[in-house]
């Protein structure tokens, strides 16, 4: 046989079995390629969140309507395990829009490092835009540690106190325990065995005992900044949280830990603890109100509070905010025509939209005298003490690492607070020499 | 004779492109990693040994190793124990043989996530079935996944139930290897079951208990799946993997530098842990 | 009386293995506020953890992803591997020692070591959430190659001479000839490499990040992990359940060859 013919045949047949393999993948991979072949228009992603996502839609249609010369398309951010990881994706995919709405300010540090994101001081007219917006320490706060600004505030979810007002009045208390020593009080009136089996079934609080680093933006570290009036954890490279508020604050989570007013083990969620009066009283942000509506037994009534501090406190008592703002990805054609959409988006009538549509927070000062707000906080008294609240939120600290510090900070937290196998101040001179050890190379 | 020259390269050619793509630049490209700190999204940037020196001081890297041993030191023993006494039950001429085998051998085949999730429950505090039956014996709850000195236990008890079922079938195979006349010598010396065991049983399926024990410690070093649900690694870091840091620090710091440090380091060490293992076989030999 | 009591060893350690597969599939038909005290059945059976869970987690879809992975990696691992392995226990070639070594370190190279650059590698290429990601690492696999080396060394060389006189390619001779005589190494392999794509989570869990490109261990495992579940027991069981039914209905069939599968993997180490 010849060898030319024979060859042919090889050929053909890994031909006929690639061609096979090939048209079997690309039937399937068609969709992913979609994307690629947008026309030229800004292309903003939202979050992925219902409310979020009609809230977009309903700004980027008005915005069309009426600029048809600079098209808006938006998109909510392809679905995933998290908007952050999403993002981190699409920057090494090189996939990434002209805005994302939906960052988390402790993450823009990161990638304003990495060079991926606009300057956004350096457009016409932004400084004065943001000084409109918003209070000097939040423009600081913002503010790289280069000097630029690479985010604009756009929303924040403040972490408060809820509580169950009929438990409290049981409980022979008049106001919400404001003090550590309040609190301890109330926890230790509430702390009962309903079946006698010598296991602990109502606790004055619960907060997640996962050690996941977020996890702490819920309890630790809403209690440090309205312990320390705002304080950092972060500054110039160097740790600065082992000092006396957090101290304090471990040592108030340790008691609460150690006398069993909070549960050690993981509540099995057959019903909201919190609706099912398993637990008094939890940290969380304003979307506890609209799930709380939904789901609350008849004539359950809840209100918000500030969080505890230890009994010396004096002044405003802060805390944190979960901030949300807005990058521009230097991808970008041009960032001035972006900014033209930022400013309408941001606008107060928008703020408005946002907050009717999502019950969220637009960062934005003093938004409990803002007259445009007036009518929405007077139908939703709730919202306006988060409102209040707003006038003294933190976000986070300026930090590439931050997520590390947080993760040290919770591993500390779980040796000492849950499990008490360190004291809080050993636990506190552990987490700092680690985060230090970061900072070194 | 040309064809003879020509077409075995084109057979092999994928292998060879597959390998160069996958394997050695992979290998060469995890060591140049190690010198250098990378998150993807910023320039990478020479660092020298500084990763191998975060390494040595990496408290919690040095803990997951631990915990790895930990799971081995509980995991193989409990796994070659079991299987052997199971697989020398139903070597006896049992009836439906064949089902028992079935059964044992259903959790081999599931998706370690099934098994890791029906677990959780099983383990859950409040109200996980083992808490409720050791209730009702008297016994008090146990924190399985939330005592830090028993979630690691409890983490190689349930991958021992996964597996078992593998390692019953494997010491089935070697016992039928066991020629029958060795018992029937034994029986006329009037041994009674247990010695037989011992003497004529053991020595004789040491060589599967060694494949046993290779399997399950590269089985265990790449304990992953089941921390990742069940415990995120804690309590107190009492149940992270290696594997686990690994991911974490690359796929969630995205620090790849130190990522691929970790990996090479811990690629090492498993190369040796089993080179060892392997030549003490031989030795045995 | 020692048989007896084997039996009731057995059937006891029987029940260690069968119940909690019962019980999961049960608690998945329970409603949630029974589950707490759940042991047998529950006072009424309900799907609503189902429709919960289907409702949450585009699972079928990431039925199909991982159904589509799995079917193409195995054909590739059949296809590729046979290839090779024909050419290294039937043909002569120069390198065909250095090929053979190559694969032997593949085998005994720690995948810990290949992980991160591996996944640079995708992101290089741009496969980050493209099933690419998911199939192309894996088209190749060195026990495959190795057991159908060694099964082709057993077929006798005059089958292969014969087809040769006829005129057959190489190729042809790979699948018309040894493939209908390989049937046992074909049937094991595909097994072992279904299976085990089938049940990867490491892997999708680092290169694919979008929820619709999926599989479905990697849905399950973040919908367990992940908040969406709302730390509902019902609807994590659900999803464990769906996720372990394809493979069980697999295995209830092909309960031997399953067996058989895996054993020889074991005997070959």
């Amino acid at each position: 046989m010849n060898i030319n013919s024979c060859l042919k045949k090889i050929i053909l047949n890994k031909k006929k079995i690639f061609t096979l393999l090939l048209i079997i993948l690309s039937t399937n991979l068609s969709c992913n390629f979609e994307k690629k072949d947008i026309p030229r228009e800004i292309l903003y992603w939202s979050s992925n969140n219902n409310e979020e996502i009609s809230f977009a839609r309903f700004i980027t249609n008005e915005w069309n309507k009426r600029n048809l010369e600079l098209k808006v398309h938006f998109q909510p951010v392809p679905e995933g395990q998290s908007s952050e990881e999403i993002i981190l994706a699409a920057v090494v995919g090189k996939t990434t829009p002209d805005v994302y709405s939906n960052m988390w300010q402790g993450d823009v540090e990161t990638y304003a490092q990495a060079g991926v994101l606009v300057a956004l001081d350096t457009l016409n007219g932004f400084i004065q835009f943001l000084n409109e917006r918003c209070d000097s320490w939040t423009v600081k706060e913002v503010t790289s540690k280069d000097g630029h600004i690479y985010q604009i505030p756009w929303k924040i979810n403040p972490i408060m106190m809820i509580y169950n007002k009929k438990i409290l009045k049981e409980l022979g208390l008049t106001s919400p325990p404001q003090t550590y020593s309040e609190f301890l009080e109330a926890a230790k009136r509430f702390k009962k065995d309903n079946n006698n089996d010598g296991y602990t079934d109502q606790w004055i609080g619960y907060t997640e005992v996962h050690t996941t680093w977020w996890q702490r933006l819920f309890d630790f570290y809403p209690l440090y900044l309205a312990a320390s009036n705002g304080a950092s954890l972060i500054q110039n490279d160097k740790a600065v949280f082992n000092n006396v508020h957090a101290l304090q604050v471990f040592e108030f989570l340790r008691e609460l830990y150690k006398k069993e007013y909070f549960p050690k083990e993981r509540i099995s969620a057959r019903q909201d603890p919190f609706l099912s009066s398993t637990i008094a009283t939890r940290f969380t942000g304003p979307w506890e109100i609209s799930h709380a509506e939904k789901f609350k037994p008849t004539d359950f009534e809840y209100s918000f509070q500030t969080m505890p501090v230890p009994n010396e406190h004096s002044g405003p008592i802060f805390t944190y905010g979960d901030p949300k703002n807005i990058i521009v990805f230097k991808s970008s054609v041009d960032p001035n025509k972006i900014l033209k959409f930022l400013k309408y988006f941001l606008s107060e009538e928008n703020d408005l939209k946002l907050i009717e549509m999502t019950n969220q927070l637009p960062r934005r000062k003093n938004i409990d005298k803002n007259p445009v707000f007036a009518n929405y906080f007077t139908k939703n008294p709730l919202m306006l003490r988060f409102a209040h609240q707003a006038n003294y939120v933190k976000g986070t600290d300026v930090s590439v690492i931050l997520k590390e510090v947080f993760d040290i900070i919770s591993q500390e937290y779980e040796a000492c607070v849950i499990y008490g196998v360190k004291t809080p101040k050993e636990a506190l001179k552990d987490a700092e020499r680690a985060v230090n050890l970061l900072f070194i190379k | 004779m040309k064809r003879k020259t020509f077409i075995p390269y084109l057979l092999v050619s994928p292998y060879v492109v597959h390998f160069i793509v996958f394997v050695a630049f992979p290998v060469i490209f995890s060591i140049f990693l190690t010198f250098h700190d990378w998150n993807i999204i910023a320039p990478m940037r020479y660092v020298g040994l500084s990763n191998y020196i975060r390494l040595f001081n990496d408290t919690i890297f040095i803990k997951s190793l631990l915990n790895t041993l930990i799971f081995l030191a509980i995991h193989i023993p409990l796994q070659i124990i079991s299987a052997l006494v199971i697989a020398e039950i139903l070597n006896q001429n049992i009836k439906l043989r064949g089902f028992f085998r079935a059964t044992f051998f259903m959790p081999v085949i599931v998706s370690g996530v099934v098994v890791t999730i029906l677990w959780q429950q099983l383990y859950g505090f409040e109200t996980g079935l083992l808490n409720r039956v050791f209730i009702q014996l008297g016994f008090g709850k146990v924190g399985w996944l939330t005592d830090p000195s028993i979630a690691m236990p409890s983490i190689a008890l349930m991958a021992t139930w996964k597996n078992v079922g593998l390692y019953i079938v494997l010491f089935l195979v070697g016992l039928q290897t066991v020629p029958a006349h060795y018992y029937e010598a034994a029986d006329l010396e009037g041994a009674n079951h247990f010695q037989k065991f011992i003497k004529i049983t053991l020595p004789l399926i040491n060589p599967t208990i060694f494949m046993v024990v290779i399997l399950s410690t590269i089985g265990g070093f790449s304990l992953f799946i089941e921390p990742y649900v069940m415990t995120g690694g804690g309590p107190l870091n009492s149940t992270i993997s290696a594997m686990l840091y690994i991911y974490k620090q690359g796929f969630f710091y995205y620090h790849m530098g130190y990522a691929a440090t970790l990996g090479f380091f811990f690629a090492l060490l498993i190369l040796t842990v089993i080179m060892i293992q392997k030549r003490y076989v031989e030795k045995d030999r | 009386m020692r048989k007896a009591l084997f039996y009731i060893i057995l059937i006891m350690i029987s029940l260690l293995f069968i119940y909690p597969f019962y019980w999961m599939v049960i608690a998945s038909l329970t409603p949630e506020n029974e589950l707490s005290s759940l042991t047998f059945l529950p006072s009424y059976f309900t799907l609503s953890s189902y429709i919960q869970m289907f409702d949450k987690i585009p699972i079928i879809r990431s039925f199909f992803n991982s159904l589509f992975v799995a079917l193409s990696v195995t054909t590739g691992v059949l296809i590729f591997g046979s290839m090779v392995g024909y050419a290294l226990s039937r043909l002569n070639f120069k390198g065909k020692k250095l090929i053979f070594y190559l694969i032997i370190f593949t085998m005994t190279l720690p995948f810990q070591i290949t992980l991160i650059p591996q996944y640079i590698i995708i992101v290089k290429f741009g496969w980050v959430d493209s099933y690419y990601a998911l199939i192309i690492p894996y088209l190749m696999n060195t026990l495959a190659i190795i057991m159908f080396r060694q099964y082709f060394k057993s077929i006798p060389q005059d089958l292969i001479d014969a087809a040769r006189i006829d005129g057959c390619s190489e190729l042809r001779i790979i699948f018309r000839i040894l493939w209908p005589n390989s049937i046992p190494a074909i049937v094991t392999i595909a097994i072992l490499t279904f299976m085990a794509t089938w049940n990867e989570v490491l892997w999708p869990l680092i290169v694919i990040r979008d929820e619709h490109l999926m599989t479905m261990p990697q849905l399950v495992t973040l919908f367990a992990v992940g908040g969406r579940a709302e730390s509902q027991l019902g609807v994590k069981l659900a999803s464990a359940v769906l996720l372990a039914l394809p493979i069980i209905i697999c295995y209830l069939f092909l309960q031997k060859y399953f067996i058989q599968s895996m054993v020889s993997t074991g005997l070959k180490e």
